[in-house]
């Protein structure tokens, strides 16, 4: 007998309760008055003596609901040998169904021996697919025809299989009753997890493995790096490039073709020589895709290896219009545009964004609800119409940057103003900038920059950024209705500042135009299988989305796609989305190239998992290595039964004991009348 | 109606049932009287007792002229028991005297039988009858007389005796003696915690002035005989204090321990020419009230 929890048993201190109220405590009876105790004395050991007497069933009866109580804490179990049990016995037929398994027939292979093993299998047995996770495709059962139909039904999937996945699914089972677990996969190398100790399995479980499949050649394209937008109409840009990485495994040295696929058209091929076993980089300087969202595709022309559904890896790229933004400046400032739009433009060589500088009296005339956001560059008056359209447009979600050098008034949407400080003969650096603010997040402490000028600002409701070494907030962020201010305490003119003709200044205006325009941060235009898309936020929440599978089909039904917040892609292939927000966005999802290494398990590290010696055989391993194998029985129901009848047992007699005691009666007074 | 014996008009248990403490003395004092046989040991003031020559001072009302008519002496006609006798109860009203274990309490059977000793003095015997209320101080007391009304004030002082302290026989009785000048009969009702040596050395200079002292030692009957099932956390009345008892203990060694303390208090009292009776509060009142008429007609 062994304890599954032995520390629990400490819980057994807790029977010096019963013994010291039984025991050693005074007994808080009832104190009954008495004319005097002239001609008494205290016998205390004699009345403990007495109760003791008269308690020890109840205190036995306490002692055992307690030491009970521990033991069942603690787990108990028996060892049987497991031929005692063995009509308890289950067969756990679990197939690999992860992307490996499409190379060659394997899964077949793996169906085949597996309904090989169904069929020798006399007793309860389970099916079971590993991917990405478990996947319980029957409960115990010994009905073989519906046991084959479901190892028949398996389907191979574009996940990655994780042996670690399996053994916490075997830990999960939380049966002690032994359970044979024959395991169908092609046991390569890339789905042993990092840590060895996490392929860790309950004792009762008994490992028999059933390799399939040879190690053979396979190329794959390992990566795609393409644009996720490009901008512009195609015929004024350039074509973007894609780059792609090749790679072999326990492959000769070989040239493959590598051909770039947009919507179906081939686009280019070219030739590479991968060495042996190694990898090799691709160019495509051709990516001009049409307006909208495009799927583009590389691909392995001339493989022939073992697994060819890796030999391509999509990815999607949207060509959109460059977004506009409006710069108001005063009539004699041509420094602000000119450093504003260069830092912009080098930001994005694809032209993101398109600057137009106008005069503050002209801005008044523009819809500034066409352009993603306005700055506002050194204005010393904003026009009152002008004033209430910036108001308007800001309550509507907009964004402006306003840079307030030295002619810069006051403005409706700006903070109150305090003055101004001249920084000629001191000039400062920023002293302290707030890292968490998408508009500096890459700027750190703004090295090298100096300021000869800063109008003073109280910042009253903004988020102060920055802050000048003497604390003049350098750089404030107003929220007004929906839309936000920037509000830089300078100008963008290099003689306020040398920040213009800094680096810096370029990260600092494309990170604002980005946080102020509303986009995200850009990403990576394909993504991994079983990674997961975020559908909506937080506010966006009950507005329905549409998800469109690389199948054709959708994966919510109405009332998931009112309230799922994020969607797994467990398929390679196009996911077509339409977003919380209104956005259209085409993702691709690849397998994961970890998969595409189909070198096996090495047989060491097998034996080591199975706790046999290497090369013996698994089956036999797990079912007469010892020759009466034992597993523990656990005894917790036992227990819990013994503990409820002792629960009840005290109820009973401690409702005797402590009864109320009726000692003392007085008789009932006699009515006077029958006395007179 | 059911028939009552007179005999049942003595018993404690009926009398707690009448909350008037005029009432229960006349029921006991007429009870007591009607079953009493004319026995020539005891006489009322309306008996004939013997003539007296009349002496110079005497009183012309009681000269008997029928006498005087036929003699031409003058005497005095002079009844049983009229001796100018007067008796003073004093009540012990300690905490202890609370205690009952069944109807009456130790302090509801002293009031009955101070009452009931009252009555039969002042209605019967025609005698001065007094009552002095005490614990460990003189809590009440009313003069002995035999004015109208005065009946009333002893009942009155009777019914305000609430228990509320130690019993200490020292100091009362020490003023005790103050009060009583005139020849008489002391009764002292008390329930007698204390040691035997004390209570009589304290007690005997009563008899001093020529009085007769009667001890009734009132006890209930749990206190005689504690009947305890179990262990008990037993709290003296007077004293607060506390101790687990155990049914052993107080069936022998209480016990042994108590008779002791009786009979020591017993005897010591019949040695110092004090009269001592031992009454539970299950007893009828007329075994006290006997007593009582015998003293009173050895005195006489």
């Amino acid at each position: 007998m062994g304890l599954f929890a032995p520390f629990f048993l400490l819980g057994a201190i807790a029977l010096a309760g019963p013994l010291y109220f039984h025991l050693l405590r005074r007994q808080t009876t009832t104190p009954r008055p008495f004319s005097s105790l002239m001609f008494f004395e205290p016998r205390t050991q004699a009345s403990m003596r007495h109760r003791r007497l008269r308690y020890w069933r109840l205190l036995a009866l306490r002692l055992a609901l307690l030491a009970l109580l521990a033991l069942a804490f603690a787990n108990p179990y028996v060892l049987r040998p497991a031929a005692s049990v063995a009509n308890q016995r289950l067969t756990l037929l679990v197939v690999d169904r992860s992307f490996s398994m499409r190379a060659g027939n394997r899964l077949a292979q793996a169906k085949a021996a597996a309904l090989a093993r169904l069929a020798e299998v006399t007793g309860r047995a389970q099916v079971m697919a590993l991917g990405a996770r478990l996947e319980v495709l029957t409960q115990p059962s010994s009905d073989h025809a519906a046991l084959a139909a479901a190892i028949k039904g398996i389907e191979p999937g574009d996940e990655r299989a994780d042996f670690a996945t399996l053994a916490r699914g075997m830990r999960a089972l939380g049966t002690a009753a032994p359970v044979a677990l024959e395991l169908f996969s092609d046991f390569k190398q890339s789905s042993m997890p990092a840590s060895f100790s996490d392929l860790q399995m309950p004792g009762n479980i008994a490992l028999a493995m059933h390799p399939v499949g040879e190690a053979g050649a396979n190329w794959t394209i390992a990566s795609v790096q393409a644009p996720a937008r490009v901008w512009g109409s195609p015929k004024e840009t350039k074509p973007a490039r894609v780059e792609a990485v090749v790679a072999g495994y326990k492959t000769p040295a070989a040239t493959l073709a590598i051909s770039l696929r947009v919507n179906g058209q081939a686009v280019g091929t070219q030739r590479v020589t991968v060495p042996a076993s190694g990898s090799a980089r691709v160019v495509f300087d051709a990516l001009a895709p049409p307006y909208g969202w495009s799927r583009g595709e590389v691909r392995i022309e001339n493989a022939h290896d073992a697994l060819p559904a890796d030999d391509a890896a999509d990815f999607t790229v949207q060509r959109a219009d460059p977004a506009r933004v409006l710069l108001v400046h005063s009539a004699g400032d041509a420094r602000s545009p000119l450093y504003f739009s260069a830092a912009l433009g080098a930001n994005t060589g694809d032209a993101a964004y398109t600057v137009e500088s106008v005069s503050a009296a002209a801005a008044a005339e523009r819809t500034l609800a066409n352009y993603a956001f306005v700055v506002l560059s050194d204005l010393p008056a904003i026009p009152p119409g002008f004033d209430a359209n910036l108001a308007a447009y800001l309550r509507g979600g907009g964004g402006v940057l306003a840079a307030a050098g030295s002619a810069a008034g006051g403005a409706g949407i700006l903070p109150a103003l305090q003055g101004s400080e001249n920084l000629a003969s001191r000039p400062l650096t920023v002293g302290t900038s707030d890292g968490s603010h998408p508009a500096t997040a890459l700027l750190g402490d703004w090295p090298g920059i100096h300021f000869y000028f800063a109008t003073r600002f109280a910042p009253g409701d903004a988020r102060v950024v920055a802050r000048l070494a003497d604390q003049t907030p350098i750089l404030m962020d107003r929220k007004v209705g929906e839309g936000h201010v920037l509000i830089f305490a300078s100008g963008f003119d290099d003689l306020t500042n040398d920040f213009p003709v800094h680096p810096a200044f370029v990260a600092f205006v494309r990170e604002s135009a980005r946080y102020l325009a509303g986009e995200a941060a850009e990403r990576s235009s394909s993504r991994l299988v079983d990674e997961y898309l975020t559908l909506r936020t937080a506010k966006e929440a009950g507005v329905g989305v549409e998800v469109t599978d690389p199948s054709g089909r959708r994966p919510f039904t109405l009332a998931q796609a009112a309230s799922a917040q994020t969607l797994q892609m467990n398929q390679a292939g196009f996911y077509q989305l339409r977003l919380a927000n209104g956005r259209q966005q085409v993702v691709a999802a690849n397998p994961d190239r970890r998969e595409s290494d189909l070198t096996p398990i090495s047989s060491e590290d097998l034996a080591l998992w199975r706790g046999g010696p290497p090369g013996g055989d698994a089956p036999a391993a797990a079912a007469g290595a010892t020759p009466a194998p034992k597993i523990p029985v656990d005894l917790w129901w036992y227990v819990m039964l013994l503990l409820l009848a002792a629960a009840v047992a005290e109820s009973i007699m401690a409702a005797r004991y402590l009864s109320v005691r009726t000692d003392l009666e007085s008789p009932a007074p006699v009515p006077l009348k029958e006395v007179v | 109606m059911p028939a009552i014996s007179n005999e049942s008009y003595l018993d404690p248990a009926v009398l707690g049932g009448i909350s008037d403490l005029e009432l229960i003395a006349r029921t006991v004092v007429d009870g007591f009287v009607a079953g009493l046989h004319r026995s020539p040991d005891f006489g009322f003031s309306q008996e004939f007792a013997e003539y007296r020559a009349y002496a110079h001072g005497d009183d012309l009302r009681h000269v008997d002229w029928n006498v005087f008519a036929r003699t031409e002496r003058a005497y005095l006609k002079r009844y049983r028991g009229e001796t100018n006798s007067q008796l003073t109860v004093l009540l012990d009203a300690s905490r202890s005297m609370e205690f009952a274990s069944r109807a009456p309490s130790k302090m509801d059977y002293a009031r009955y039988l101070a009452a009931s000793l009252l009555y039969l003095a002042l209605h019967n015997q025609r005698d001065a009858a007094g009552v002095i209320v005490f614990d460990d101080e003189v809590r009440d007391f009313v003069r002995p007389s035999t004015r109208a009304g005065q009946l009333a004030r002893l009942l009155g002082a009777l019914a305000r005796a609430k228990p509320q302290a130690r019993t200490d026989f020292t100091k009362p009785m020490t003023h005790f003696q103050e009060f009583l000048h005139r020849r008489g009969l002391a009764v002292l009702i008390s329930d007698f915690y204390a040691p035997p040596e004390e209570i009589v050395r304290t007690v005997e200079p009563l008899r001093f002035h020529g009085n007769e002292v009667v001890l009734f030692h009132v006890l209930d009957p749990a206190e005689m005989k504690p009947d305890l099932k179990d262990a008990a956390l037993l709290v003296d009345l007077e004293s607060d204090q506390r101790f687990e008892v155990t049914p052993d203990y107080a069936r022998h060694e209480y016990r042994a321990k108590l008779d002791a303390h009786l009979a020591d208090l017993s005897t010591r009292a019949r040695a110092a020419g004090l009269d001592y009776f031992l009454l539970t509060t299950d007893r009828p009142l007329d075994r006290a009230l006997r007593e009582y008429l015998t003293l009173r007609h050895h005195r006489n």
